[in-house]
């Protein structure tokens, strides 16, 4: 069957199900071989995102480390300041082609979710988005943008309220609604032929980047990093390279607070193969396959799956991962800001740290590409808090005691 | 003859619409999951699925899903879902069947739960996610008939002719069909095109049909005799252990039962 990368992916979904993924199986089949397509695809990503984000070399931080050169391709400045905007660009087209009228999404860090408003605003989609109770909590920003695009957000009170949980949300709407809606799943997981049909939306990322160096640098990168939640922009960077072999593909999880269950988002070593939300992977389980909680200070890599490619790029040695914690997160955060003038999202800080850690231990003549996923402005308030800054603290109480 | 054919021909020849009711194993607890069944048992209900709690249940609306989570939180776990089958079927001569997620399957080991679940007295499985396109991966079918358990498939509304036609040739034991286009849930109303719907797989299917998802009530069985041969409530009577507490729960479900049959 198609969408299986080695045993993983699949299609593990009720019946119910089976027909709208085998039209959308279709449909992206043929759109992918239509010109129309692919120019209205190319032709958004650039008078609507932005494309092609930049790829800047990271001049201070490699003189401060004094190793590996490092360059940033710039996700975050994509509109609506994440890799998020360019899978959901992808599926709204589909959508659209297919006759639904509505567009379901979930969301963790909210980037998702805002990117999936953003395209129903443009598109003329109704919209909904369902959320965590635990990441409305800590994202409440992107509530707000959502709303004000003309989202509706569902919070999800069930299991760990957290992205898995918003993930089940928007199947089962799915499986309620499928005549008229199109779920808008927003990484490279769940069933087929979401990881293939993410993947191949998001790897415009790896061949700007091999087009990028090649005129910057005339070489291929040694190394590409990328955070990896369920792996959207991981993919979509590494994949314009899995054939090279000199280049080093290394994917960064979510180390969090600690080692015990609960506490991070690691699923290599800590995960085990499982069949959960549609497809077959690496899942951070226990013996008996429940989901185990996660932690992640950045919602966006709070989750407990990851993709099936991924994993299959895992067996094979091909992707590396490492796993980076909260602290070391919010340091790479300031460093970057300070060094570079970029603020990044809190999920692309853990590629940063991860980078600022090898860097100095490689050659000069090594270089590394760091897919910068996000911008972090959607941190903001995660950030004063971390960063303990008292003004701001000050800022919001006065804002409270005002009122609205 | 297995002792689910039995019962279906036994239903059959009643000229009669069966009843196949639900339990969430281990909600409330352990111990009330066992006289709960055993109340259905003695009011009537052919069959009886013992739904193994899952973190992630994709078909299930937030009745079962809340269910499973206290469960969960009580701390059940699989090998007390073999443990209460076993009890189950040494007590009472209902045919039971496991109903279970397929990560629940897979990280047991398929054949190790096919053939615990033969052992303890399981007629067959209800795995709603596990779809037959995977089977050369997961050979879930193959251990399905190896153990001689009846693997339910699950179809729906939106199921087409060629997922009906390929259902259909696997199918064992009855097939169950969800009423609506949906997740479990009690609902006041039956889908007008019900019968119609119904009719449609029998033309597909050999096997006995089986309506469940969001029935609730006398006239919802009503309403679907003569076509379908058995109905199934889920959520429903989860809705009436809720509302009661442990000592007049049996009284509650018998009532409920009873009203139904009526
Ligand atoms: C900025 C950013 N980076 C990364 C992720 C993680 O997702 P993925 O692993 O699919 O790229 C998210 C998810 O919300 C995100 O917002």
């Amino acid at each position: 069957m198609k969408g299986h990368f080695g045993k993983y992916g699949g299609r593990y979904v009720p019946e119910m199900l089976i027909p709208a993924l085998e039209e959308l199986d279709q449909a992206y089949a043929v759109a992918k071989k239509d010109k129309q397509f692919r120019k209205e695809f190319t032709d958004l990503l650039r008078n609507f995102s932005g494309r092609p984000t930049p790829l800047v070399f990271a001049k201070n931080l490699t003189q401060k480390l004094g190793g590996a050169k490092i360059y940033l391709k710039n996700e975050g400045l994509n509109h609506t300041g994440a890799h998020k905007i360019t899978h959901c660009i992808g599926q709204a087209l589909i959508a659209k082609r297919i006759g639904k009228t509505r567009l379901i999404a979930e969301t963790g860090a909210g980037q998702h979710g805002v990117a999936t408003a953003t395209v129903a605003a443009k598109f003329g989609f109704s919209c909904t988005v369902y959320m965590g109770e635990v990441d409305i909590a800590r994202q409440r920003p992107n509530v707000f943008l959502m709303e004000q695009l003309g989202a509706k957000v569902v919070p999800v009170p069930f299991g760990s309220k957290t992205l898995k949980d918003a993930v089940n949300a928007a199947i089962k709407d799915w499986i309620e609604n499928v005549k008229d809606t199109h779920y808008v799943l927003g990484s490279v997981v769940g069933p087929h032929p979401f990881p293939t049909m993410n993947r191949d939306f998001q790897s415009i990322i790896g061949k700007e980047i091999r087009k990028q160096l090649k005129e910057a640098e005339g070489i291929l990168p040694d190394y590409v990093i990328a955070c990896v939640g369920g792996g959207s922009n991981a993919m979509g960077a590494f994949t314009d390279f899995i054939k090279e072999s000199s280049v080093h593909l290394i994917g960064v999880e979510a180390g969090g607070r600690g080692k015990k269950i609960g506490q991070h988002a690691v699923r290599f070593p800590s995960g085990s193969v499982g069949v959960v939300e549609g497809y077959k992977s690496y899942f951070l389980q226990d013996s008996d396959g429940q989901l185990q909680k996660t932690h992640s200070i950045s919602a966006g890599l709070d989750y407990p799956g990851i993709g099936p490619e991924l994993s299959f790029l895992h067996d094979n040695n091909r992707v590396k991962f490492v796993s980076i914690t909260d602290q070391e997160a919010l340091e790479a955060v300031k460093t970057l800001s300070e060094l570079e003038g970029i603020i990044p999202a809190l999920e692309s800080a853990h590629a940063v740290a991860h980078a600022i850690k090898i860097a100095p231990k490689l050659s000069k003549s090594k270089t590394i590409v760091v897919n910068l996923s996000g911008r972090g402005d959607k941190d903001i308030f995660i950030l004063t808090k971390a960063f303990k800054d008292k003004k701001f603290y000050e800022f919001m109480k006065n804002l409270v005691e005002e009122g609205i | 003859m297995t002792k689910l054919e039995e019962k279906l021909q036994q239903i059959k020849k009643e000229e009669r619409v069966g009843l196949m009711t639900h339990v969430v194993i281990g909600y409330p607890t352990l111990e009330e999951t066992i006289s709960i069944a055993k109340t259905m048992a003695e009011n009537g209900v052919d069959i009886i699925e013992l739904q193994i709690p899952f973190s992630d249940p994709l078909a299930d609306g937030p009745t079962i899903m809340h269910a499973c989570e206290k469960s969960l939180e009580n701390g059940t776990k699989v090998k007390d879902a073999f443990i209460i089958m076993r009890q189950l079927t040494s007590q009472i001569p209902t045919p039971l069947l496991f109903m279970a997620y397929y990560n629940t399957v897979f990280k047991y080991g398929v054949e190790k739960f096919c053939k615990n679940a033969q052992a303890a007295g399981a007629s067959g499985l209800i795995v709603p996610d596990m779809p037959i396109d995977e089977e050369s991966e997961e050979h879930f079918l193959f251990f399905c008939r190896k153990y001689d358990l009846h693997n339910i498939q699950v179809i729906s509304p939106a199921s087409t002719e060629d997922r009906l036609k390929k259902n259909a040739e696997v199918a064992s034991g009855f097939v169950y069909c969800t009423a609506r286009q949906g997740i479990t849930g009690a609902k006041d109303q039956l889908d007008q095109n019900i019968t119609t719907y119904i009719e449609k797989v029998k033309s597909f299917f050999s096997v006995p049909v089986a309506i469940g998802f969001g029935i609730s009530k006398r006239q919802h069985i009503q309403a679907l005799k003569p076509h379908a041969d058995i109905a199934v409530i889920g959520s429903a009577i989860i809705n009436i252990i809720n509302k009661s507490n442990e000592s007049d729960t049996k009284q509650k479900i018998k009532q409920f039962l009873l009203e139904l049959k009526s």
